[in-house]
């Protein structure tokens, strides 16, 4: 499945909001004011988020809708980065802000006995001769200069915000029918099933980032749709989505099946035995492994605190996984798999003004450059990447995956699952974390397939306490247990059509706190032995 | 943009007169938060960011008429002041009209008198935060260049002043004000191995506080540091059944989420539900929990005078010896389920046990003491949880060892593991809070507790 190029269809972006062009205009004649001494480094990031969330359950049709609004100064000494975050945006009241934040920062001493790290901005000509993504490249006019307005606007099919609310309660009614018909059919009774709720969100985010030599703003549809279905305390979870229109919310059969002849095998489900087992990971707890092992490892910012082992490995060369170890993080997965609309972790460019690039983060068991914000980058003095993101524009700027995903293999599921023989598969993730100095990981999962002869018994498996299940381990022990990885279209034998696995919805916190949405995916990989317990 | 400032008196008025509205609830919100990234550099405490954020927001609930009048319509919305009042006013009614709820009214408006008044504001935070960030910050220095045989890695500190005021259409206007106040600290620990590698590791302490008193910036400091030199000394657990200690964060962490199952909206909504007279653990043996939700104490996290839906707070026996003594009942599902109103917030507060922490670790033949998971996840519903083990201590009362152990993971389970529970006598008060919108959650209790027969895998 491609993008359907005919003339007849039409490509359509998502604008640049015009309420926003006259603030646009006004915070860049600010720039100049944020870099009054000469070795400042000045830049604004504003962003705007609106979504709308719509949500049934079997008694209530419930609505919410969020503004959220705000733009972050910054100016960068050489030392330190100094912000101040306001959603005042009145024009008189920023020109006070501005004139208070710039005597902060002149009033703050610089550390004793260290030199200034002066940060050299790169030109549009420096950008540009960078590997883009053609999504990226296609939308930055052929004669871009500092004063260009650059807008990059996420592709749609179906306009996410053309169906009215009214429109919206009625789908969610008709999918909620839809469940309890199909709990009929897997045998699960009406009275058993008992809380459905079915969740559509539909977000507009609207950013913009100023410096002295880029004027770039981007606007995203971020959508997604989330069922969840319960017997008493057993539950079972569906969520799809993307950045695009209401094409990225688009359910099969197949899937509403399995929520709920999952949820009829969890009440009769069977505790697992804790030890070390084969284990098939489907394509999002191969993501979670991706994202907890390098993933957070690799992240610059804590490789720039000390707290990273991967920064070490990385420059001594050490090897921490098998050939079949390759990780990559990449914002601008614009066709998701074989889906023509954006991977959930993607962007045109990151909350400090980079624009989106794919990065390899471990190559075949061997450890590259991290992922960096601006000071890390600086820190670490390695080249800059577009991982810059913040929770939103009142909390701070951390190095943060987007869509962080294992490199596809050659199998088909068959061939895997053979090659399991006797083992267990697992396809519902139920979080993870990391210990980036120590090596630990935890991935967790919801409830396991069991599998005989390679074939699915219908057997599913739960924790040793009846709750989920955990990974762990030493992450170089793991990635050294990968024995093989499937294909992207995992059904055919052809070569794969999609450049990128499928990335799934998802979200991270950072050191405990600070969310951010991000993608995670992969192909299925077979492991032999993990922890399970 | 064009500024188009409207006031709070405005947008009330304009709910007042909409002819679709039947009742509203407006909370107002400014928070002033400085923020401080902290790293090592040349031995010395480096700024790497320094943030200065102020945040006003005005989240409305609005309660529409439909034609049944036994539904009613309901969203909830942030209004902008830089927006036009009535088209934000108007979409938003549009939008209710399409959802439906059982109607329920808001209660009626208290006497001011009855509001009791609660400290939750440090004075001197509230005071002057860039002047508190600076004492804090001088702290944080001091514990960095103390010496040690571990070596700094990073610290955070995040100061904030939440300003609130809370408006029904009933007539009730309530302000109040919380201070918080988070720091972690990260220490690493190396030594050389015979090979020539470098075997290192390290420890992140994290503390929240709504008084800077209640935050022993020193003693966290301190706390990573031994953590981490000990991060090295460590093996994986053997797979079995122990007898664990919990410390208040992880108690928290798992009765907040398990105590939800005591709201009568759960049993509205066919959630998973455990009602008054019923046992909170089934067939407990053990320590007897008695639960308290609190919203009086001073500088508690979760402390309130009143409820979102106007209904005033005071402290709620919720489970006796282990019998649930009181469901919580919001206004609105006690309006659907023909229930009283009760108290529905407030900091977590359990009776404290009989036992010494030394008692505890010798409460077995082998006791696994939980320092820190890794990462904890709890489900509300069935009260399990599992976690990698970060580091732990296992206390061999035979042998006379204390262990570091590392690695491996535990499964557990509320309803399982709790049966034979032990609480410590001595008592702490936590804190913690998930996001710069929400209520936090506040605990004081035992600062310990031993919960029995857990599965480990290492």
């Amino acid at each position: 499945m491609g993008m359907n190029m005919t003339s007849q269809n039409k490509i359509m972006r998502a604008p640049f909001s015009e309420e926003l062009t006259a603030l646009r205009k006004q915070l860049s004649e600010f720039i100049p004011l944020l870099e009054s001494e000469p070795h400042w480094y000045g830049s604004i990031y504003f962003e705007r988020k609106r979504s709308r969330v719509y949500s049934s359950n079997q008694k209530q049709n419930q609505a919410t809708d969020q503004l959220n609004m705000g733009l972050v100064l910054r100016i960068y000494d050489g030392h330190t980065l100094f912000e101040e975050a306001t959603d005042d945006l009145d024009l008189h009241h920023l020109k006070s802000f501005i004139s208070a934040f710039i005597q902060r920062v002149k009033a703050s001493a610089p550390p004793q006995g260290v030199s200034p790290r002066t940060y050299r901005v790169p030109n549009w000509k420096e950008k540009l001769s960078l590997k883009l993504d053609p999504e990226i490249r296609s939308q930055i006019p052929e004669s871009v200069s500092p004063g260009t307005e650059v807008h990059f606007g996420i592709r749609y099919e179906q306009d996410p915000l053309r169906l009215s609310t009214e429109g919206h309660f009625l789908r969610l009614a008709e999918i909620i029918s839809q469940i309890k018909e199909k709990a009929k059919q897997v045998g699960l009774a009406q009275e058993a099933l008992s809380f459905i709720n079915v969740r559509q969100s539909i977000a507009v985010e609207d950013s913009f980032f100023l410096d002295r030599e880029t004027n770039i703003s981007q606007t995203l549809y971020r959508v997604a749709l989330t069922l969840m279905t319960m017997c008493g305390a057993e539950r079972t979870f569906l969520r799809v989505g993307g950045l695009g229109g209401m094409e990225t919310v688009h359910l099969t059969d197949p899937e509403l099946t399995q929520l709920l002849s999952d949820l009829k095998a969890l009440t009769q489900a069977e505790r697992l035995v804790p030890g070390k087992y084969r284990v098939i990971f489907g394509p999002v707890v191969t993501g979670v492994l991706a994202h907890e092992a390098f993933g957070h490892s690799q992240e610059g910012d804590t490789c720039a605190r000390g707290r990273s082992k991967a920064w070490e490995l990385h420059h001594e060369g050490a090897r921490v996984g098998n050939e079949h170890a390759t990780i990559f993080n990449n914002p601008a997965i614009f066709q998701n798999a074989g889906a023509t609309y954006a991977a959930w972790g993607s962007y045109f460019f990151d909350e400090e003004g980079w624009l989106a690039q794919e990065q390899v983060l471990l190559d075949q068991g061997k450890l590259l450059a991290p992922m960096t914000n601006l000071t890390s980058a600086i820190r670490l003095n390695i080249p800059r990447t577009a991982n810059g993101k913040r929770e939103s524009w009142s909390s701070g700027v951390y190095t943060r995956q987007t869509n962080t995903y294992f490199s596809a293999g050659d199998k088909t599921l068959d061939e895997l699952m053979e090659l399991l023989g006797d083992g267990y598969l697992a396809t519902q993730p139920a979080g993870g974390m990391e210990d980036p100095k120590g090596m630990g990981i935890q991935v967790g999962i919801s409830y396991l397939y069991e599998v005989r002869n390679g074939k699915l018994t219908g057997k599913v498996l739960k924790g040793p306490a009846g709750g989920d299940i955990q990974m762990t381990g030493y992450t170089p022990d793991v990635l050294n247990a990968i024995i093989a990885k499937s294909k992207i279209d995992v059904n055919t034998d052809t070569p794969d059509q999609s450049r990128f696995p499928y990335n799934d919805v998802g979200g991270c916190g950072k050191y405990h706190k600070e969310f951010v949405f991000a993608g995670c995916g992969g192909p299925y990989i077979l492991l032999d032995p993990v922890i399970l317990g | 943009m064009t500024q188009l400032n409207w006031t709070l008196d405005e947008l009330k008025h304009q709910l007042n007169i909409h002819e679709k509205i039947k009742g509203w609830i407006i909370t107002e919100e400014y928070i002033h938060r400085r923020e401080r990234y902290f790293l090592g550099e040349n031995s010395q405490l480096a700024i790497d960011q320094d943030r200065n954020v102020h945040t006003k927001s005005t989240q409305v609930r609005i309660f529409v008429k439909l034609t049944d009048p036994a539904r009613q319509g309901e969203i909830s919305k942030k209004f902008f002041s830089a927006l036009p009042l009535k088209s934000q006013l108007e979409s938003s009614v549009e939008a209710a009209l399409h959802t439906d709820y059982q109607a329920w009214d808001l209660p009626k408006l208290p006497a001011s008198q009855e509001i009791p008044s609660i400290t939750t504001l440090d004075p001197k935070m509230a005071e002057d935060i860039d002047q508190a960030m600076e004492e804090c910050t001088s702290r944080i220095s001091s514990c960095v260049q103390k010496k040690r045989n571990t070596l700094f890695n990073s610290a955070e500190l995040f100061m904030a002043i939440h300003q609130r005021e809370l408006h029904l259409s009933n007539g009730l206007t309530h302000r109040s004000a919380q201070t918080r106040i988070y720091t972690e600290s990260a220490f690493s620990y190396s030594k050389r191995l015979k090979d020539g590698k470098i075997h290192s590791d390290e420890y992140m302490s994290t503390q929240w506080a709504v008084h800077r008193d209640h935050l022993p910036i020193e003693a966290l400091f301190d706390e990573s540091s031994d953590r981490a030199e000990h991060s090295l000394q460590v093996i994986k657990p053997q797979p079995g059944k122990y007898s664990v200690i919990i410390d208040s964060e992880v108690l928290l962490t798992l009765l907040r989420g398990y105590l939800s199952q005591l709201r009568a909206a759960y049993s509205y909504h066919g959630l998973p539900f455990i009602k008054e007279g019923s046992e909170f653990i089934p067939e407990a043996t053990g320590d007897l929990l008695t639960i308290t939700l609190d919203p009086t104490l001073n500088y508690g996290a979760s402390s309130t005078s009143i409820s979102n839906q106007g209904i005033i707070q005071k402290p709620l026996s919720v489970v006796t010896q282990n019998k649930v003594t009181s469901n919580l009942v919001d206004q609105q599902y006690g309006h659907y389920m023909k229930l009283e109103p009760t108290s529905t917030e407030g900091n977590i507060v359990i009776e404290a046990g009989t036992l010494s922490y030394q008692e505890l670790t010798e409460y077995s033949p082998q006791v696994l003491e939980i320092l820190q998971f890794s990462g904890l996840f709890a489900d509300p519903h069935s009260g399990t949880f599992s976690s990698e083990i970060r580091l732990a201590k296992l206390h061999d009362r035979k042998n006379q060892t204390v262990t570091y152990i590392k690695g491996g993971s535990l499964s557990g389970s509320i309803r399982e593991n709790f049966k034979g529970l032990k609480l410590s006598k001595s008592t702490v008060m936590r804190s913690h809070f998930s996001s710069e919108q929400s209520h936090g959650d506040g605990y004081l209790g035992p600062e310990y507790a031993l919960i029995t027969d857990v599965s480990i895998v290492g």
